[in-house]
């Protein structure tokens, strides 16, 4: 009776916990992450929406442990990743907003590299490289150089990449930008795929529909704020003069431009 | 593999596969190493810089031709070739091979030399002692000892050696005039000279007032590279050092593409993986550097050029190739960190290498810069390694000798490192 209780105490906790996070970048410069709150629960994904400028990436680079909020708490898997950083890089992964990849290496040769560079090697690490390859179907192309692969095949590849290492954690910054609607929706599908294993992730991206298909909770950020935050349906139960997603956003962040 | 050495084998591969940018680092020094030497040997064979190789033509197989002989071939610095392609020298032959410039120049010692100077010299000791009735007359037909130049030659050299042979013939000839005047003087005294004296006279004319060349007191220090000496070790620093185009560009574009980021979230160091990414490019430069030393070792010699001599302590010149590597790797560490964009990056970087190798001695050696120029050329690592390597190549220089050049590529190495450091850090770790 006593373990279960503390298994379900375990797995109520939360994989991220933000509190109050802000980023200026230099004196008198405005936030550009003001007072950002939010958590992520295991096998959960959160999707931060925001035009550009909004502060999704800088939110994104702060909980990926890259830039030290001026202010705030982070913890991830029940570690100060403030304080301990190191420590909680074994358990996340980040999949950047540019295809982050050596473009004369081939698939394979990145998936290893990144792989060994995680702690994996021998069997253990040629099975997940074969795995990852499968899952963003590069199979018959893995040992192409990535300077050949069309835009979605390294969209996919940027993906596995992030995933070689099993992390809890994955951090995802528009990973879907700027590619074939063939390609994203296999990412998409791997996303979903990578959910049902448990992997819990933060996901920002520009598209509502894979927000709405994809994230359990949505955050929507504008000038470094967070102005709303829920289950889309909620959101959109909250505001009965939307009819989707997109119109909420409209609605919640003006019509103005943003560039 | 550790991660340490994952990224080192990730950016050999990386390196290896870059055909364009491994022709620049490997090719480019081997051509420009070929070409200068090979022309800067030219121009020291035909100013007098470099070991003469001289045709000579003995028609008169006397004493004047023994003597000249002797003369020169005592100075060390000229070989006498009588044959070519194993075939004895004929005036013609002699002729076309220094017009072609394949010799700088050819002395031809007529036929009958040895016994028109006898003749002239008994004339003239009989003139001078009363003993003759006819007074010396000028020879009507003379046959002089003739010197044929490659046009190619600078005057001063051919000055020079006009001078030598004038010398030498003028030394015969005293010489010969005071044996004949000592017999004359015997026939006409009965004062008999010693054998020996008479013989030594032949040999060696009496010099009444000497001419002493002083030279430094350290002579290894001051002794001069040849070509490949200078080169080889020059155009080696210059490739070693243009690894700072594709260093600078590697890291520019982990920058930019944000796979630093995904570096730097990673369980390991970043130290770890940049310590990986140095020894992969110290690497490079180090075969780089061990085939320009090929290169002079096997293939300049088959083009005419001296072999590259490294001295004797082979420890310390890789100890100095390594220190020097490393500082090119430091200076394109800095250059990545610093430059905003790939353009900027390539441009700035080889601009400043070709910078630092004309002011340190790469192109134009330092002594024959004006004083200005040499100080500022201390300030050039291409400088501290040249300097280096000549003294271990040419100067019989040891690891103690090379000492200050190794601090001084160390501390440029650290210096590049920390501001490197503290540059990445004021880039907040966000990949720029």
């Amino acid at each position: 009776m006593g373990f279960r209780k503390q298994t379900d105490k375990v797995e109520a906790q939360a994989i991220l916990t933000a509190i109050g996070l802000g980023k200026s970048y230099g004196k008198g410069n405005s936030y550009a992450v003001d007072d950002l709150s939010l958590s992520v629960e295991p096998g959960k994904v959160y999707g931060l929406l925001g035009p550009n400028g909004a502060g999704k990436t800088t939110s994104i680079l702060i909980m990926s442990t890259l830039l030290r909020p001026c202010r705030g708490t982070l913890s991830i898997c029940g570690t100060d990743a403030l304080q301990h950083p190191a420590r909680v890089r074994k358990m996340i992964g980040l999949v950047p907003q540019e295809v982050a990849l050596y473009p004369t290496l081939t698939g394979r040769e990145n998936l290893c590299y990144f792989g060994r560079l995680n702690g994996l090697k021998g069997a253990s690490l040629e099975a997940r490289v074969k795995a990852c390859v499968e899952l963003v179907g590069l199979s018959e192309n893995a040992d192409r150089r990535v300077e050949y692969y069309s835009g979605g095949m390294k969209r996919r590849l940027n993906l596995a990449v992030g995933v070689v290492h099993r992390p809890r954690l994955l951090f995802l910054d528009e990973p879907t930008v700027g590619i074939d609607a063939q390609s994203r929706h296999m990412i998409l599908e791997n996303l979903l795929q990578l959910r049902e294993e448990g992997v819990s992730m933060v996901y920002t991206t520009h598209y509502m529909e894979e927000a709405q298909q994809l994230c359990n909770t949505i955050g929507i950020m504008d000038k470094g704020k967070k102005i709303a935050e829920g289950e889309a349906k909620q959101l959109l139960e909250a505001h009965p003069g939307c009819a989707n997603l997109e119109e909420l956003f409209l609605h919640l962040t003006g019509r103005h431009l943003r560039d | 593999m550790n991660p340490f050495l994952a990224t080192f084998f990730k950016d050999l591969l990386i390196l290896w596969r870059d055909r364009a940018g491994m022709l620049v680092l490997f090719l480019m020094p081997m051509i420009l190493v070929l070409v200068v030497s090979l022309v800067q040997n030219n121009i020291l064979a035909v100013t007098g810089h470099a070991g003469l190789r001289v045709l000579f033509l003995d028609q008169d197989k006397g004493f004047v031709a023994e003597a000249i002989r002797q003369r020169f071939q005592a100075s060390g610095e000229i070989e006498l070739i009588t044959e070519v392609q194993g075939k004895p020298l004929t005036e013609e032959r002699a002729r076309r091979e220094v017009d072609s410039g394949h010799f700088q120049f050819a002395l031809l010692i007529p036929a009958e030399t040895s016994a028109r100077v006898r003749a002239k010299s008994l004339l003239l000791a009989q003139d001078l002692s009363g003993a003759s009735e006819n007074s010396l007359s000028e020879d009507n037909n003379p046959e002089p000892v003739q010197v044929f130049f490659d046009p190619g030659v600078q005057g001063v050299f051919r000055t020079a050696v006009l001078s030598s042979v004038r010398y030498a013939l003028l030394g015969v000839e005293m010489s010969e005039i005071e044996r004949q005047f000592s017999s004359e003087l015997n026939a006409q005294f009965g004062i008999t000279p010693s054998q020996e004296n008479a013989s030594n006279a032949v040999r060696e004319p009496r010099i009444l007032l000497k001419v002493r060349e002083h030279s430094p007191e350290n002579q290894e220090q001051s002794r001069m590279p040849n070509a490949v000496q200078q080169n080889v070790p020059a155009y080696a620093l210059f490739g070693m050092f243009f690894i700072v185009v594709p260093l600078s560009g590697a890291l520019l574009r982990e920058r930019q593409d944000s796979t630093l980021r995904r570096l730097l979230i990673l369980p390991v160091p970043y130290w770890v993986l940049l310590a990986g990414k140095t020894l992969a490019y110290v690497a490079i430069c180090l075969v780089q550097f061990g085939l320009m030393l090929l290169v002079g070792k096997f293939l300049l010699p088959l083009m005419g050029t001296p072999v590259l001599q490294i001295g004797n302590h082979p420890g310390a010149v890789f100890l100095l190739a390594l220190c020097a590597a490393l500082a090119a790797t430091g200076s394109g560490m800095l250059l990545g960190t610093w430059a905003r964009s790939y353009e900027q990056a390539s441009m700035l970087g080889a601009v400043s290498v070709v910078i630092a190798a004309a002011l340190g001695g790469v192109m134009v050696p330092v002594y024959m810069m004006p004083q200005g120029m040499q100080k500022l050329s201390s300030f050039s690592p291409l400088a501290w390694g040249l300097d280096g390597f000549i003294k271990l190549f040419v100067r019989s220089g040891d690891l103690a000798s090379i000492q200050t050049n190794l601090w001084l590529f160390v501390g440029f190495f650290l210096l590049t490192l920390s501001l490197s450091i503290v540059l990445f850090s004021r880039q907040g770790r966000s990949g720029g």
